[in-house]
């Protein structure tokens, strides 16, 4: 058996490794659309706004993007598997209570780690749900939505928690290097999203298990630990996205991410990952975060009602999962 | 009563020779991007005439079809049906025009019924409103003796329950139930064990003298030598040949053809160094699929499973590499008991299953060759976790160009051709260094030239000592390839036949056992 192995290092790449234009546009083309239409829509906004177009106004919608960023990016590892996290909005609100509790009576280093475990814990729920009890991914989380929901509201009595501590709540507006703190944190989530996603056998997993779970099974691969570990991944993003909405608010916020499911959904889709799972990347949801949140902060400086922008967003969303049906449907009529 | 009048005013076959064509295409021209798919090809259609095409993957076999099927549109040529000269909107405006496309890849809804799937979008009613279960069903009866008779389907099965060869016969059923002028049938045996395929073709030749024009793809060469009129031969998208069936001496003669230079040698010599029983298994049953499964397999040696549809091989053999639950039984490696509960268990063992279904079960289809070729082996290429790239394109790559891999690496499973798909899946397993091999149909659908290449690779693997054991419905290729055959037939073992004792006969009798009113006593394999 080892013979047909044993010339491996002799074999001169094969022809497929060069560059081929075609190839490269099915592979990547929805990789590239939205980066184009971020950047017009980034000159439509400059074009029509004397404010949108300086360091002020972009610093602005980094630290705003930051949360839904660091959301986005775990979402997308539930979506790859062909699943949904929609807890990850009461998430952010749990992990808030508990990080100002926590950082409230022993301090930062104590709350950020309570932060994590908390979001890591809703996770592993989350995974054995959907994977011991066969619940499906959108059942399981949007019930999980509402019991972290309940648990943050009777944690919290429904109100604020106060007196996290001053260091903390500077974090959010803080500078390095001219960049925000929480865009720095964000691009270290997606820094781990990608470098997990491209380099280690648990993201390679989660694309087989969202390609093809039967594939996978029968390829030897543990579906159920693929799945869970996709969802703790998940939860935990979500508690970075809350350490840095509660270091904004400088309280712990019962209340806080609501609309965080519809966004992060949105900025996976428009970014790229099927809904269908095991196609997609990280960069892609970075794009799609943006989209989301340059849309937003422009409609605001040209002063479009808030409730507008929530029908914009809604009909981008719609229109991404109408464009990636439509190219399933390619993709499945030119295979065989 | 008005059937039965209309296929008799309908021409016989044997006066349809001096007709116009029925169907005629004529300089049909397809580009995609960078590949000429069909350079000007002319071909046509007679009434009642049975006419096979065939050419190697890629020759332009099924860009003709989906052009025949409404599915795509040329880029330049014509096609004209009874005289006609038509351009397909789509698959439904083929319909309208007498043209009924069986296609390979299976369109069945899994949660309708096996009569639902039938009459989908045909559906019989009752005063002409409200859908009739009971009648659909006597139909679906009907319709699926005439096909196959005693294949086991009830026409109020769940259709996702159903194998991969039931589903085909389904496909089938409804196309007959259309009663189109033209059949466009696109592999149509290549799921079906030996018996449904005889069944079938005694179909067709039926079909045929009531009027019924067949256009007739196939990979099975015998098949087409005993039921074409006439057969055409496509290479690289262009038309090499039009001939009589009279008119060709054997299949080599048409492989030759298809090929453009002789063929060396369909099966490579069997390999003659035999070892130690490596693997065996007792009394493995799992209830309502098979019982009492006892076998064993040498080092060097492949084992056949012969059966019809539904014996039970594949059931057995997922059941083994741990995808599906035994109720009982033993499975010894090397004389050691091996525990397996999961295809981990199974891989870690050393066992590798290749499954009869490559697209659903063996890849996935939207990660890259090199990835699908890693899938099972991942952890050799990285340590704590990690992968390394290089070393996955390393073996990923070595391991393609044993198989002779032509298509790109780099590209999306599913963008690649049947045999190659094939061999992404062979080379998953090669990569684990399993040294028990299970191929499930490993030969199903891929092109001569690429089978040729699966058992040059199955010599190989048995060569270096592994044990193979080759699950297949294709009688010829069970008699060259392998050193004893099993033959199943109602979840059970019912004879063991030596290569000395090879005999078409005798294992098709075997195949057929549950299937008999007298049922001998099954035969036992671990007894000794």
């Amino acid at each position: 058996m080892v013979g047909i192995l044993e010339s491996a290092d002799k074999i001169a790449p094969v022809k497929g490794d060069r560059f081929k234009p075609v190839a490269f546009f099915q592979r990547y083309g929805r990789e590239i659309g939205l980066p184009v239409i971020v950047v017009a829509l980034t000159a439509l906004f400059a074009a029509n706004s004397e404010v949108f177009f300086s360091l002020a106004n972009f610093r602005n919608i980094g630290v705003s993007a930051a949360a839904l960023a660091a959301v986005s990016f775990g979402q997308a590892f539930a979506i790859l598997t062909a699943g949904l996290d929609l807890s990850v909005g009461s998430t952010v609100a749990l992990v808030s209570i508990v990080g100002a509790i926590v950082m409230r009576d022993y301090g930062v280093p104590a709350g950020m780690i309570a932060s994590l475990a908390t979001g890591a814990g809703v996770g592993l729920v989350n995974g054995i749900v959907i994977t011991r009890f066969k619940v499906f991914p959108f059942i399981a989380t949007l019930a999980m939505m509402s019991i972290v929901s309940g648990l943050a509201l009777s944690l919290s009595g429904g109100v604020a928690v106060t007196g996290v501590p001053a260091s903390f709540a500077d974090l959010a507006y803080e500078l390095v290097l001219g960049v925000p703190v929480p865009v720095i944190i964000a691009l270290m989530v997606l820094l781990v999203a990608f470098l997990v996603l491209q380099y280690t056998l648990l993201g390679r997993r989660i694309y087989a298990v969202g390609g093809n779970e039967e594939a996978a099974r029968l390829s030897g691969i543990q579906i159920g630990a693929v799945k869970v570990a996709a969802y703790v991944f998940s939860g935990m993003c979500a508690a970075v996205g809350s350490i840095i909405l509660t270091a904004r608010v400088a309280s712990g916020q019962p209340s806080l991410g609501t609309t965080l499911p519809l966004e992060s959904v949105a900025a996976v889709v428009l970014g790229g990952i099927s809904l269908f799972g095991g196609r997609g990347s990280v960069i892609g949801v970075a794009f799609g975060v943006l989209f989301v949140s340059i849309l937003s902060n422009g409609l605001n400086l040209l002063n479009v009602p808030s409730y507008t922008q929530m029908m914009v967003i809604g009909g981008a969303l719609i229109l991404a999962v109408a464009l990636d049906q439509a190219f399933m449907g390619s993709r499945v009529s030119r295979s065989g | 009563m008005s059937a039965a009048f209309r296929s008799a005013a309908t021409p016989a076959s044997a006066s349809d020779r001096d007709q116009p064509p029925f169907v005629v295409l004529n300089n049909l021209q397809k580009d995609y991007p960078g590949v000429r798919a069909l350079g000007g090809v002319s071909m046509d259609l007679r009434r009642g005439e049975v006419h096979a095409l065939v050419g190697e993957n890629g020759a332009g076999k099924s860009t003709l079809i989906r052009v025949l099927s409404g599915d795509v549109r040329p880029d330049g040529g014509t096609l004209s049906v009874g005289g006609e000269t038509v351009v397909f909107a789509g698959p439904m405006d083929a319909r309208k025009h007498g043209i009924v496309t069986i296609f390979q890849e299976l369109m069945i809804v899994p949660e309708l019924s096996v009569a639902e799937n039938i009459f989908l979008g045909n559906e019989p009613e009752s005063f002409g409103l409200f859908y009739s279960r009971r009648r659909a069903e006597r139909m679906a009866a009907d319709i699926l003796e005439t096909l196959v008779k005693g294949i086991g389907i009830r026409p109020s099965q769940r259709a996702g329950s159903l194998s991969t060869a039931q589903k085909q016969l389904i496909e089938i059923a409804r196309a007959l139930v259309l009663r189109a002028p033209v059949l466009v049938m696109d592999e149509p045996t290549a799921a079906l064990s030996e018996n449904e395929a005889v069944a079938l073709r005694r179909l067709i030749v039926r079909l045929r003298s009531e009027g019924t024009s067949i256009l007739y793809v196939s990979h099975r060469l015998d098949e087409i030598m005993e039921i074409a009129d006439r057969v055409t031969v496509l290479r690289g998208g262009e038309r090499i040949a039009t001939s009589d069936i009279e008119a060709i001496t054997n299949t080599s003669e048409l492989l030759g053809l298809m090929i453009g230079r002789p063929i060396a040698q369909l099966f490579p010599p069997r390999n003659e160094d035999l070892g130690e029983v490596v693997f065996s298994v007792s009394s493995l049953t799992r209830q309502g699929a098979f019982e009492n499964i006892s076998f064993n397999v040498r080092a060097g040696e492949v084992v056949g499973f012969a059966g019809l549809v539904g014996a039970g091989r594949t059931e057995v053999m997922r059941a083994i590499f741990g995808a599906d639950v035994l109720d009982s039984g033993e499975i010894r490696k090397s004389g050691r008991v091996i525990t397996i509960h999961s295809p981990r268990d199974a891989i870690a063992s050393g066992i590798a299953y290749l499954p009869e279904d490559r697209k659903d079960h063996g890849l996935v289809l939207s990660m890259s060759g090199v990835e699908n070729l890693v899938m099972a082996s991942l952890e050799r290429s990285g340590f704590a976790g990690l992968v390394s790239w290089k070393a996955v394109g390393r073996s990923a790559r070595s391991v393609a160009e044993k198989l002779h891999f032509t298509g790109q690496l780099d590209a999306m499973a599913g963008t690649a051709s049947g045999g190659n798909q094939q061999k992404l899946v062979i080379g998953k397993w090669v990569l684990t260094q399993a040294d028990i091999l299970i191929f499930d149909e490993p030969t199903r659908g891929i092109d001569v030239g690429a089978k040729a290449e699966v058992y040059r690779l199955i010599h190989r693997l048995a060569s270096e000592g592994a044990a193979v054991i080759l699950v297949s419905s294709e009688l010829p290729e069970l008699m060259n390839v392998c050193h004893r055959i099993y033959a199943m037939s109602g979840g059970r073992i019912w004879d063991e036949i030596p290569q000395e004792e090879f005999d078409e006969q005798r294992i098709l009798a075997g195949a057929f056992v549950a299937h008999m009113a007298a049922k001998p006593t099954a035969f036992h394999a671990g007894a000794a």
